[in-house]
């Protein structure tokens, strides 16, 4: 496989096919018949997807910098490039994307049934946005894309979501938006900064990072434009406001994406930009504490309001709120092992909670209603679904063997030592989980079959197996053998490690030795 | 490089020959107009005349900054550099967008005057000798034959008592503002005993500035505060807006304000260069207090023409930004932004002309519900101006804004610059319905729209602003780059005088 992919010369346009393709796609879907969109956007996202697989391979794992980057001039006389490239934390985010756009794609097959053409073009639209946020790595670059993103899932959730639609898809809108205007500033106000000092204006990811200490007398302010950014984004408790309305109005498919990918973007954010720029500041022990308080709240403020919501979609939304703390506890907690958990939660976190959202669209659509008291011994009428769901709730539960176990495992097991009080209360969102999905689990399709409606529903559509089979093997192959993908990540998490380890010990006085050599790598 | 003599009438007429050509063209279109003043052909023949005149006027003008004229000496009244062409270039076009989307606005409205044509040209005119001036005396000559043109415009519909008033209104504050503007003059020619802005700029070079002269700064400040409609001077701004006929508007929010900005803009770099400590804050405070009220209020309308009225006093206050770091940076900035958001703003106006088809001042976010199922292109160019106008990634007005906010991060002014961004988002909260009602309400019946017609330049107009706002929104080095070259002499002028 590597031969044959080093042969087309795969490293060298994969990238800029895979944020082309969707957009080329875009006017067939738009100027075709009707009928036509979907399959072409179908077709689309599948070649998407072939095409990214070839990523698996031909990433170099034992490199942790920037691989298959590449430069454009877009704005020279400013520095401003089209740079891409893509290391051990971003091959995941865009495999993600990746596998689940088609998976949406085929669970919006018959739940859209108006303006199809205006929605599969968007749903492409999308696909460049989330991938160009997660392959950009020029500072204005990944902004565009960060913001561009937005217009697609607003479209998205305010033409096709539920009844509140309009007033969910402000509100995700405009959140957004405040945060990542002032990340703008900030981003303008280091990247000038670092330009006075060394005499280069130059946006791109690398610079910065190589030069980030020259601003360290405003880090304070610059880091908190950031984190206010990615902070709403993932959404970190008390910012996660937006979240409920946003996953509830919004299609299945929408929500599919808004959990799978758009909440990534924000611990990714954390990963690649808010923490590494400012490790003295993320680091210190006041930010440290505070971020480890507001995760840990976050597991258990989710997990306990979704415990007593009565909608099946809502619950899912604030299980949301809950697994994200896990990542952010993971992202400080910064050892090898709570990296890596973090990175694996965010993987199997989009894969479970998209499968979920998915079962509960489905069922939205043979019972027009998502109360949990409506269901009830579906497991006797509609026994696939039922036991489907039931995989996908053990794996966002955390259950050995299934994906979601080795992450919340990993950051559980990284940040013990650092952090005991912290991990020890995460641990008990662990049993919350357990708590909400196991009730819920009982009343939708263990209990009495007693709600005449639901003994005519029917099991699920050859078409929906397709979409929920792939991801329940995705759960069970990172439940049982996570390594190949471990180890893939592992050179970028450990990079990202000693970006922290650097900013606690040395001081503003950053030591250029871990950092220099791999710049001169990353440097495209 | 061509040296010339201002001195000599031959240099002074090339200097000129762009404001020679329009000023003329004005003229003769007035003569035909005398003849041909009845039917809508006559309207129409004025209209196609006119632009035919912007266009030889802006060939002139492509001629003159082409051949890069250099002046011997000092300019005594009108620069002869290239910010001066490229915002004369702003102008023209401005003047022509707004001409064309008349042209079948006029005859709906029945306004079949064909004068309205002449008045478009000689405010342009104005406009270019304001953008020009180096000398007071002819800052205040061209903002009054501007100022002037715009009165009689603004209440150019002589039927619509919203119209009346709002010439009226106009006419009154901005008599008001000329009178601040020339007092302010009068004191600093007491101060320096010159009006010329280079020689003001060399008096004042050294930091030590007589009181008079401050006093004079300051009440040019509030004259040219009206005029930019810039809070607390904006009170008149919406009124006139709202009741001017949509054309109109779309010049005055358009042309008119860039003429004033421009002219600010060297006034302050060049004249006052010295008193950066005392005008910074006054236009800091101008600039935080235009953006925070304009776009508060604009969240409380109504009627689409009132909220972009408001908009525009909002974007005065994103411009004020660009005026205060007082470097090349800044002025790039404006002109860049004044492109961009004239552009948007003639796109909407237009839009607006279309939808408003008994009156604009009814179009409402109900009545343009649903507008993307019968008018899916119409929907889909508003929400792009929308956009731009919100400064969103991937159009023009996002370029600009970050041109404007680079300018004042540079000088590491952080207030600006957080208050300029909170602002616009605080301005999603406007202009995001627009969009969500043409897409995301039902229309109020199936066939509310479909009676909407747009004449075709004006559709033309419309698709070329739409197409220009994504295409320099993706592509922009080359409009940043002119913008750039254009802004430098500003400093340099400035500098070379006061170094001599």
């Amino acid at each position: 496989m590597a031969d044959f992919l080093v042969s087309i010369r795969y490293s060298e346009w994969v990238l800029h096919a895979l944020l082309i393709l969707p957009l080329v796609g875009v006017l067939p879907v738009l100027m075709g018949p009707p009928a036509l969109a979907k399959r072409l956007a179908l077709v689309v996202a599948l070649a998407e997807f072939i095409l990214s697989l070839g990523l698996w391979w031909a990433f170099d794992q034992m490199d942790g910098g920037m691989q298959f980057a590449s430069a454009a001039p877009w704005l020279p006389g400013w520095g401003i490039y089209y740079r891409v490239g893509l290391d051990g934390i971003s091959l995941f985010m865009v495999l993600l994307t990746t596998a689940l756009m088609p998976l949406s794609v085929l669970g919006s097959w018959t739940s859209i049934t108006s303006k199809e053409r205006g929605y599969y073009a968007l749903m492409l639209v999308l696909l460049t946005g989330m991938l160009g946020v997660f392959v950009a790595t020029d500072l204005f670059l990944f902004y565009v894309f960060w913001e561009v993103m937005l217009i697609p899932m607003y479209f998205i959730i305010g033409v096709w979501g539920g009844q509140n639609r309009i007033y969910a898809a402000i509100k995700f809108f405009i959140y957004t938006m405040a945060g990542s205007l002032l990340m703008l500033v900030a981003i303008l106000a280091m990247v000038w900064q670092i330009g006075t000092v060394t005499g280069v204006l130059d946006f791109s990811y690398a610079h910065v990072l190589a030069h980030a200490n020259v601003v360290h007398t405003i880090a304070p302010w610059l880091f908190a434009a950031f984190a206010l950014a990615f902070a709403i984004k993932v959404p970190v408790f008390p910012f996660h406001t937006w979240l409920p309305d946003a996953h509830v109005e919004a299609p299945t498919a929408g929500s599919v994406l808004l959990a799978g990918v758009l909440l990534k973007m924000g611990t990714y954010g954390f990963l690649r930009f808010g923490v590494p720029f400012f490790p003295e500041v993320a680091m210190s022990p006041v930010v440290s504490n505070l971020v480890i308080v507001l995760a840990v709240a976050g597991i258990i403020y989710g997990a306990l309001v979704a415990l007593v919501q009565p909608d099946i979609k809502k619950l899912v939304a604030y299980s949301s709120v809950s697994h994200l703390g896990f990542v952010m506890l993971g992202i400080w907690a910064a050892t090898l092992q709570s990296v890596e958990g973090a990175l694996m939660i965010m993987i199997s976190h989009g894969l479970s909670t998209g499968a979920l959202f998915f079962l509960v669209g489905m069922l939205y659509e043979r019972r027009h209603t998502r109360e949990i008291a409506a269901f009830g011994g579906l497991a006797r009428v509609i026994p696939i679904f039922s036991l489907i769901l039931t995989v996908v709730a053990l794996s966002s539960i955390g259950l050995p063997g299934l994906n979601g176990f080795v992450g919340e495992f990993l950051v559980l097991l990284g940040s013990f030592a650092a952090h005991p009080w912290a991990t020890g209360l995460a641990a008990t969102g662990v049993i919350f989980a357990a708590a909400y999905l196991l009730r819920a689990l009982q009343r939708l399709i263990y209990n009495p079959l007693e709600q005449p409606e639901n003994r005519s529903l029917k099991d699920l559509t050859p078409r929906e197996l397709v979409v929920l089979l792939p991801i329940v093997a995705g759960i069970v192959w990172m439940g049982l053998y996570p390594k190949p993908l471990l180890q893939r990540m592992e050179s970028a998490a450990q990079r990202y490690v000693e970006y922290v380890e650097v900013g606690r010990g040395a001081g503003p006085a950053r030591s250029g030795v871990a950092i220099e050599p791999v710049d001169a790598r990353a440097e495209p | 490089m061509r040296p010339i003599d201002l001195a000599t009438p031959l240099g002074a007429t090339w200097a000129l020959l762009p404001e020679i050509i329009l000023a003329t063209a004005a003229m003769g279109v007035l003569l035909v107009v005398g003849w041909r003043h009845r039917s809508e052909q006559d309207s129409r023949l004025a209209g196609w005349l006119s632009l035919g005149a912007l266009l030889v006027s802006g060939v002139g003008l492509m001629y003159v900054w082409t051949e890069g004229l250099s002046p011997i000496g000092l300019e005594t009244m009108i620069a002869v550099d290239s910010f001066r062409y490229a915002a004369s270039a702003l102008f023209l076009l401005f003047s022509a967008l707004t001409i064309v989307l008349s042209l079948g606005y006029l005859e709906r409205e029945r306004m079949l005057a064909p004068e309205y044509y002449c008045l478009i040209l000689l405010c342009t005119a104005g406009m270019m000798f304001l953008g020009a001036a180096v000398d007071l005396i002819v800052v205040f000559l061209g903002l009054e034959v501007m100022s002037i043109a715009a009165y009689v415009l603004a209440g150019y519909d002589r039927r619509s008592i919203f119209s009346a008033e709002a010439g009226l209104k106009y006419f009154l504050v901005g008599a008001f503002a000329s009178g601040f503007l020339l007092y302010g003059i009068a004191l600093v020619y007491g101060a320096t005993g010159t009006t010329n802005i280079f020689l003001i700029g060399a008096q004042f070079s050294g930091g030590q500035i007589p009181v008079l002269g401050l006093l004079g700064l300051g009440l040019i400040l509030i004259g040219f505060g009206f005029k930019v409609s810039a809070v607390p001077f904006h009170m008149w701004a919406p009124d006139v807006y709202d009741g001017a006929p949509t054309p109109v508007t779309g010049l005055m929010a358009t042309g008119v304000k860039a003429a004033a900005f421009v002219a600010l803009v060297r006034l302050l770099m060049q004249a006052f260069p010295g008193a950066e400590s005392v005008w910074q804050p006054i236009i800091g405070t101008l600039a935080i207090a235009t953006m925070v009220v304009g776009n508060l209020v604009a969240l409380a309308q109504r009627s689409l023409k009132r909220m972009l009225a408001y908009s525009s006093v909002a974007h005065a206050g994103y411009l004020l930004v660009a005026v205060w770091p007082g470097s090349r940076a800044g002025a790039a900035a404006l002109i860049l932004y004044l492109l961009a958001y004239g552009l948007t703003t003639l796109a909407t106006f237009g839009f607006l002309a279309a939808l408003g088809r008994r009156g604009e001042r009814d179009v409402t976010l109900q009545s343009i519900a649903g507008l993307s199922r019968n008018r899916p292109w119409m929907a889909f160019g508003l929400s792009v101006c929308m956009m731009s106008l919100l400064g969103f990634p991937g159009t023009f007005g996002f370029m600009a804004k970050w041109l404007v906010l680079s300018s004042v991060v540079l000088e590491q002014q952080w207030v600006l610059a957080v208050v300029l961004v909170l602002a616009s988002v605080v301005s999603a909260g406007y202009y995001l319905p627009v969009v969500m009602s043409m897409y995301m309400k039902e229309p109020a019946g199936a066939d509310v729209h479909r009676d909407i017609y747009v004449p075709g330049p004006a559709m033309g107009v419309m698709v070329g602003a739409v197409g220009a706002l994504l295409l320099f929104g993706v592509w922009p080095s080359r409009v940043i780059a002119v913008a750039l070259r254009s802004a430098l002499p500003l400093l340099e002028r400035a500098l070379t005088i006061a170094g001599s």
